[in-house]
């Protein structure tokens, strides 16, 4: 059952909050410079940190010398790696051997392995003090050769990053499924790809990471103000390290500038915060800066796709395909190597292949840390899968967007089950292209091409869809590694009626813009029936609220699934206590004989019988003498949602890992100046698909960021290293990241596809799936008639391309 | 992005700020700040004093005379230029700076900090070659002119024993970041002869952004056009015509740098193309 | 040195080293946490404030260089907590998400409402050029300030 809506739907009143674009409620302080990011938070006598980091890719530390910068007047203190490996145990590694054998500590101990590592901290009186004091740091190094390509990274002469593991493999695995022997029989023929390369870059959140850590010496308690978006995976990781149990780590985040996965790894530096504040007994400020940021933090996985083999039928049926790909870690694993299962949540793409063998190899190098990047390790398959239905496409003569149609999943298929075993919960993906193409004018591109060439431009016109595959089985992980005990996921909220009446909601997540506040507020006034004006959803996340699980925090496209999912069981708990206390108040009427209304609770059949949520709330907390023994009724609900999954088939790597498939089609339409292959994005759409949407317009919100990111991407951002292992594109004057100008006009179109598997039929969406590179990939392709192999297309790359294609 | 100690000065006249910096070694002029800030935060350089010269009135304004030679005030902002009705006597110069960084920048950043800081991807640096500049320069140098105190835009007042020298924009760039305002000196203004069929052309990390390759020309009879972005001073070469342009171009044995944005290749291809561009659109108007 | 400033008409006077930038004097000394630090290079507009009137970046400019001045910060747009229709325009339209991006945008709006009531789509992006935001792709922003143009 699909529903096709250009536009979200006006505001209705009175026919539920739920679907529509509800006002936000947390922009009335973000508008005003009143939200309290990390960075606002200020603390009397704090001392402000500032790191030493490595000038090299690779080199043995020799000595460290920290007497200078201590001896300064207004410098508090300094941490060496040295400390660190005293007081801390390495963190705990994802992988199995041989990324298993990596001792990761927050500090460099012993080697540093790559530019920019964090190397000894200083903490100072002032920002300034703690910067200058570190100039006085002495570290004497013993540069080593850097390894910095990642298919150099296993030959026999590579220098090794971490001794331990041996070499530079840092994990690999065989997934295979079907028959491939048999697919490249009924082929008609096989189409070779060589080599396919998704770049290094990421979303470069406006804010960088940050803390604020305090130290309660009394009871050995750490409150660490930050802008960690995923406290659950930060807490499984800073506890075992700093030898404390979890709740000894309260993690409070209040408004975070952007996240997109980039703020999932810093529980390194907050190890170091927390160190600090305790050795130095005051609390510590940690401010990264935008250089920092860039050389050190959460850079998306880089992978090759080598050797690809795709077997197909003359008339583009694609049969399936084999491919060895190969993914760039950087120097340590933080949340590595699980990129090297999470893309098998979208094996197939969005095509209907059953015959499918990837090898996957990631390995170290030196450089910066990958970790999460909005659409992680399922954008960098995704965009394969459509490289490799764009060059069938081209090789064979065929229209892409019938290639398309004829492999496409079809409603009809859902719910899919993939030849690993995942499950595409709804969708219709013809239809989305179809509607992408009408938002496009695609009918007018021949003669817009003819208008173009007479400007003396090649225009290209190019289609990228995906998948935002979302709320994980974190069973996958046993994947990567059997012997982890890791599985499911969760979420939790907390409902409450106050004293005088007043609905109040806990999240367990971390929302970096995603509007949690007020999608939950339009959830939990469906439920009970009133304006959303009246429910009050406190800002951020904060531990000692206890609303919280292991796996909470804001990543991987799940709040509508996962947060919404929780906030709906506690409403429905809240909802159903309520009206046990209004029967028992009543005199003994039974649940089914009263609703909630106007703010209350009364009896179905007699409106006059009323109990208002303030009187409900006051009797509990308050005025309980005399209500019955058994009323097991509190008025503070707590729910833990808890999606519906089994652990994997860990031999067959078989098993669902998403619970839920959104889709996203865009279409691009460049024109590229052949004389010096500059290219602009003249036109645009971006058909979405979340199933359920609570709130259009902050889905369309997601989607336009996802787009505007994806552009960026595609044209200008990259993270390029020379030979050296010096990233040359270290800020914002050399990495480029699109502006108002830059952005094409938009056109947006959705439909619904709700998800049978989910409480509110919603799909989480944030990531998207980069369909934008993968549309200007093709658009590139289709103006300039070169098959386009890599994800980064600057216009120097592209000049290139017609220089080929002028050579052939 | 934490600046290192600096001592700062507001000097209340030209004479003033050439007395700093001819004190003070460590010290150099604070134009806009737009550009000095940020090398001042990656700690790439660290003036001991700041010399600001945004007090100094003198050094704004932009006049035009009678023979349609415009002289602009080194510490004109990019705004202030775009506004200026005077300045529309040469029209390209308001269109290169409305492409220049972006709003905030232009309300400080000046003509002078552009031309000094003398970046290989800056805009105006080609842009004052093709047009032909001429540069005043103020100190107590030898060698130089006593300024006369004409009063005029850039104009340090008579007997103030300001020398003045006035350096063709060919000769006015000698490096990159180097120009010939040597120490305790300053550039005060900036003398453009009329004209009006001017061309500017480049290729930019995003729209108005960075420029990758540049090229400005002018067309008098003959076809002037200077290269930014290929080497550490604009390059001038001239051709008879547009169309000789790129042959122009090819001959002069380009080498420029490869970096992140572009190769070698890449630039010197650029260079040709845009170089013919600016003069077409020179000699279009 | 001694520095007075007046910010959204308050007066301050404080102490500070010459090498302290504007933006962390406002942050840091006056308390206006509001105009935010994103970048180092002075390219991302979080940090911009009016000064006597000019739109600028306030990352670029050091706290004694606004001796004197009259400074603008989104925490004197709202009067008593009344938001402006320029901000009520952003929360209609859905112009921000993480908010982080957002006092900057709404000083450069601020500055190019008061020069051109009624600007174009094209202005309007020139004008926010200097403005970087990750999250929301600029077209909701755009269309808000549109829409206080009317």
């Amino acid at each position: 059952m699909t529903e096709t809506t250009l536009a979200p739907a006006p505001v209705e009143i009175q026919k539920g909050w739920g679907g529509q674009s509800v006002r936000r409620k947390e922009d009335k302080r973000l508008l005003q410079g009143e939200g309290v990011f990390v960075d606002d938070v200020k603390r009397h006598g704090m001392g402000y940190l500032h790191f030493v980091r490595s000038p090299y890719a690779h080199a043995h530390i020799t000595r460290v010398d920290v007497s200078a910068a201590e001896a300064v007047d207004g410098v508090y203190g300094t941490l060496t790696g040295e400390e660190v490996a005293a007081l801390t145990e390495p963190f705990f590694q994802i992988s199995s051997v041989p990324g298993a054998n990596v001792k990761d500590y927050s500090l460099a101990v012993g080697k540093v392995r790559y530019v920019g590592e964090p190397v000894v901290a200083v903490v100072a009186e002032t920002r300034e003090l703690a910067r200058d004091a570190s100039e006085l740091v002495e570290v004497e190094y013993e540069p080593l050769p850097a390894v910095i390509d990642a298919r150099r990274a296993q030959d026999p002469d590579a220098p090794v990053l971490h001794e331990e593991a041996g070499g530079n493999l840092m994990w690999s695995g065989l997934y295979s499924w079907g028959d491939l022997d048999a697919a490249f029989a009924e082929a008609d023929r096989v189409v070779r790809i060589p080599e396919l390369h998704f770049h290094r870059f990421n979303s470069t959140p406006l804010e960088c990471d940050g803390a604020l850590v305090e130290f309660n010496r009394g009871v050995g308690q750490w409150t660490i103000h930050t802008n960690n978006q995923f406290p659950g995976f930060a807490a499984i990781m800073m506890g075992p390290a700093m030898r404390v149990g979890l709740d000894k780590l309260r993690f409070v985040t209040q408004d975070i500038g952007g996240g997109f996965g980039n703020k999932i790894t810093s529980h390194p530096q907050l190890v170091v915060c927390c160190l600090l504040a305790r050795k130095l007994n005051r609390p510590v400020q940690w401010t990264e800066w935008r250089t920092d940021f860039h050389l050190s933090m959460s850079h998306g996985n880089e992978r090759w796709f080598s050797d690809t083999e795709v077997a197909v039928k003359d008339d583009g049926t694609l049969l399936g395909f084999r491919t060895k790909a190969l993914d760039d870690a950087g120097a340590w694993l933080r949340y590595e190597p699980l990129g090297g299962v999470i893309w098998a949540q979208v094996t197939p793409g969005m095509y209907r292949w059953r015959h499918i063998e990837l090898e996957f190899t990631q390995v170290a190098t030196n450089k910066a840390p990958v970790s999460p990047n909005r659409g992680y390790s399922r954008m960098q398959h995704l965009w394969f899968t459509e490289r490799v239905i764009d060059i069938v496409a081209h090789e064979l003569g065929l229209d892409p967007v019938e290639v398309r149609k004829r492999n496409y999943v079809r409603a009809e298929d859902m719910p899919y089950e993939t030849p690993n075993g995942c499950v595409y919960d709804s969708g219709d993906y013809a239809a989305m292209l179809d509607l992408a193409l009408e938002l496009v004018g695609y009918d007018s591109i021949p003669a817009r091409r003819a208008a173009a060439k007479e400007r003396g431009r090649l225009l290209g016109v190019g289609i990228g869809s995906t998948l935002d595959s979302g709320t994980n089985n974190f069973g996958q992980s046993r994947l990567i590694n059997p012997e982890l005990q890791f599985s499911g996921n969760n979420e939790v909220a907390t409902v409450k009626l106050d004293i005088f009446g007043e609905i109040v909601v806990t999240l367990g997540t971390t929302p970096q813009g995603q509007g949690h506040e007020t999608t939950a507020a339009q959830v939990v006034a469906d439920i009970l029936k009133c304006s959303v004006d009246d429910v009050h959803v406190r800002a951020g996340h904060d531990s000692y609220w206890n609303s919280h699980a292991g796996f909470s925090g804001t990543y991987a496209s799940q709040f509508a699934v996962t947060g919404l999912g929780a906030v709906k069981g506690a409403t429905e708990m809240l909802a159903a206590e309520i009206k046990k206390l209004a029967g028992a108040v009543f005199g003994g009427v039974p649940a089914d004989a009263l609703e909630l209304a106007d703010g209350g609770v009364r009896i179905k059949d007699d409106h006059d019988a009323f109990l208002p949520f303030m009187a409900c709330g006051a009797i509990v907390n308050a005025n309980n003498a005399g209500l019955p023994e058994d009323l097991d009724v509190t008025l503070n609900c707590r729910y833990v949602y808890r999606p519906p999954f089994e652990v994997p088939d860990v031999e067959r790597k078989f098993g669902n890992l998403t619970l839920t498939y959104a889709a996203q089609v865009h279409v691009a339409v460049v024109e590229v100046d052949p004389e010096t292959g500059a290219y602009e994005i003249v036109d645009y759409a971006a058909v979405d698909d979340c199933g359920k949407r609570i709130n259009p317009q902050i889905v369309e919100g997601q989607v336009m960021g996802a787009t505007a990111q994806a552009i960026g991407a595609a044209i200008h951002e990259v993270y390029e290293y020379d030979e050296d292992g010096n990233l040359l594109t270290p800020n914002f004057y050399d990495y480029h990241v699109p502006h108002s100008l830059d952005m094409p006009p938009l056109a947006t179109g959705a439909i619904e596809s709700p998800s049978p598997f989910t409480p509110l039929g919603t799909k989480g969406m944030g990531e998207g799936g980069g369909a934008g590179i993968h549309a200007i990939c093709a658009a590139i392709q289709d103006a300039t008639g070169q098959v386009v192999t890599d994800s980064h297309n600057p216009y120097r790359r592209v000049w290139q391309l017609l220089q080929e294609g002028a050579r052939a | 992005m934490l600046l290192r100690e600096v001592e700062y000065a507001k000097p209340g006249s030209i004479a003033e700020a050439l007395e700093l910096l001819a004190a003070n070694e460590g010290a150099r002029a604070l134009a806009g700040g737009q550009t000095l800030i940020n090398v001042m935060k990656a700690r790439a350089a660290s003036p001991d004093m700041l010399v600001d010269l945004n007090g100094l009135e003198e050094l704004r304004g932009i006049e035009l005379a009678g023979d349609g030679t415009l002289t602009i005030g080194a510490m004109t902002t990019y705004s202030e230029l775009m506004r200026s009705a005077e300045a529309k006597a040469r029209p390209i110069l308001g269109e290169v700076c409305a492409t220049i960084a972006d709003v905030q920048v232009r309300n400080r950043g000046t003509i002078g900090g552009n031309v000094c800081s003398n970046d290989p991807t800056n805009h105006l640096p080609p842009l004052m070659v093709a047009v032909r500049a001429r540069m005043t320069i103020a100190g107590a140098g030898v060698g130089s002119t006593e300024a006369a105190g004409s009063g005029g835009v850039g104009s340090a007042g008579a007997g103030a024993g300001i020398h003045e020298r006035e350096v063709p924009a060919e000769e006015f760039f000698l490096g990159v970041y180097l120009t010939a305002v040597g120490p305790g000196e300053l550039l005060t203004r900036i003398s453009i002869p009329a004209g009006r069929k001017d061309g500017f052309a480049a290729v930019t990390l995003g729209t108005d952004g960075t420029c990758i390759c540049n090229a400005a020309a002018s067309v008098n009879g003959a076809v002037r056009v200077a290269l930014g972005c290929v080497d550490a001073v604009p390059v001038l070469v001239t051709a008879d015509s547009p169309g000789a342009v790129a042959d122009a171009v090819r001959a002069a044995g380009l080498q420029p740098p490869s970096d992140v944005h572009a190769s070698s290749e890449y630039r010197t291809h650029l260079a040709a193309v845009l170089a013919t561009r600016a003069a077409e659109e020179a000699a279009a108007r | 040195m001694d520095v007075t400033v007046t910010a959204n008409g308050t007066t301050y006077a404080r102490d500070v080293e010459p090498r302290k930038l504007l933006v962390h004097f406002l942050r840091d000394d006056l308390d206006l946490t509001g105009a935010h630090v994103g970048c180092d290079t002075g390219n991302c507009g979080a940090c911009s404030v009016i000064l006597d009137g000019v739109l600028v970046k306030s990352c670029m400019l050091l706290a004694v260089q606004a001796n004197g001045a009259s400074i603008e910060t989104v925490e004197g747009l709202a009067e008593d907590g009344e938001l402006t229709p320029l901000q009520q325009a952003f929360n209609e339209h859905h112009a921000l998400q993480c908010g982080y991006c957002t006092p900057g945008m709404l000083m450069s709006a601020t500055a190019l409402l008061r020069e051109n009531s009624s600007p174009s789509d094209d202005e309007i992006k020139k004008a926010l050029q200097g403005n970087i935001c990750r999250c929301t792709g600029y077209w909701n922003i755009v269309e808000a300030v549109k829409a206080v143009g009317k």
